[in-house]
């Protein structure tokens, strides 16, 4: 009788854990902001490819440096030519967990808080690195946003401008709603 | 004499930096790429995949940042999260296929399942990805 109890609870557990979804999206949104008191330096992308794992909170984000637009056609071309080098290099990517993907109930609308946590590659340069960000659950689907802080020169990135009109540090926020 | 020079030069000084200033913060925001005039690479999704596929390296050394037109079989239409249209065109890989987004403003408004958009390569994800569309066909 315990044995069949044991070996029910953990065919349960065992359905549990293979019941995981993969969200993903396409068309997520990053934006990249270096705005210092003298410019705006802002470009956004909405070509963002993400996936997400709903038992594990293994993430991606994966972005093409092109399909950054910036209002003004000059400050873009620079941003690609200049800083980025995206014909060289013309991706960048995030892989890694939200760590604390366990709080997060997939089933109840709400808004919950998520500490991300893996390597950023900018430029060919990776980095680990952590932030904090919100997963919003609505009608079943979540959006996960998140915040990360983008020290320009450690990403191998260097220009006159930074550290001027350009701010050291970037601020790139990650906005994907899942379908 | 000398006064005439001086006024001259002055006043050359101030239309080169009237001319970079315009250049930079006024024609520069308002004027984009224009990919309905500029030349295009033909190629059909099928064949733009395939070449992803093969070498993404030389494949962006042919394609990236480059206007090109592509011809297939829309599979997708969808809204991006900032409202622009977006269309899939299938290539002869289920998992990939090209993903462009079109010109603020456009959209498809042909009933065609076969479809030719013209746009600015960005390279390649799961889609080969382009922007900046506009519906030729």
């Amino acid at each position: 009788m315990k044995k069949a109890t044991l070996l029910l609870f953990f065919a349960g557990l065992s359905f549990g854990l293979h019941a995981q979804k993969i969200f993903s999206t396409k068309t997520g949104q990053i934006k990249f902001n270096a705005s210092s008191p003298l410019e705006q330096v802002v470009g956004i992308n909405n070509q963002v490819d993400s996936k997400m794992i709903d038992k594990t909170g293994q993430v991606v984000f994966s972005a093409l440096i092109k399909s950054f637009k910036f209002e003004n056609q000059l400050m873009e071309d620079h941003f690609n030519e200049n800083y980025l080098e995206s014909s060289k290099f013309p991706k960048a990517e995030f892989k890694g967990f939200i760590t604390n993907i366990g709080t997060v109930n997939f089933a109840k609308d709400g808004k919950y808080p998520a500490n991300f946590s893996g390597t950023l590659t900018i430029h060919n340069v990776s980095q680990k690195v952590s932030a904090a960000g919100e997963i919003t659950i609505a009608n079943g689907a979540p959006t996960v946003n998140g915040a990360f802080k983008v020290k320009l020169a450690g990403y191998g990135i260097t220009g006159s401008y930074i550290g001027g009109k350009i701010a050291n540090e970037a601020e790139v926020t990650v906005n994907c709603k899942y379908q | 004499m000398k006064i005439k020079i001086v006024l001259i030069l002055l006043a050359l000084c101030f239309t080169s930096v009237a001319t970079v200033w315009y250049y930079v913060f006024q024609y520069s925001k308002t004027h984009h790429r224009d990919v309905e005039s500029e030349n295009a690479i033909s190629v059909t999704a099928g064949q733009l995949v395939k070449d992803y596929q093969a070498n993404e390296s030389s494949a962006n050394t042919r394609y990236l940042n480059k206007v090109i037109q592509i011809k297939g079989d829309v599979i997708k239409e969808g809204k991006d999260q900032a409202g622009n249209y977006t269309v899939t065109l299938k290539s002869n890989d289920p998992f990939s296929g090209v993903l462009c987004t079109l010109k603020n403003g456009s959209k498809i408004n042909s009933t065609h399942s076969t479809i030719v958009v013209k746009g600015i390569c960005a390279g390649f994800l799961t889609d080969v990805v382009l922007n900046e569309g506009v519906i030729v066909k």
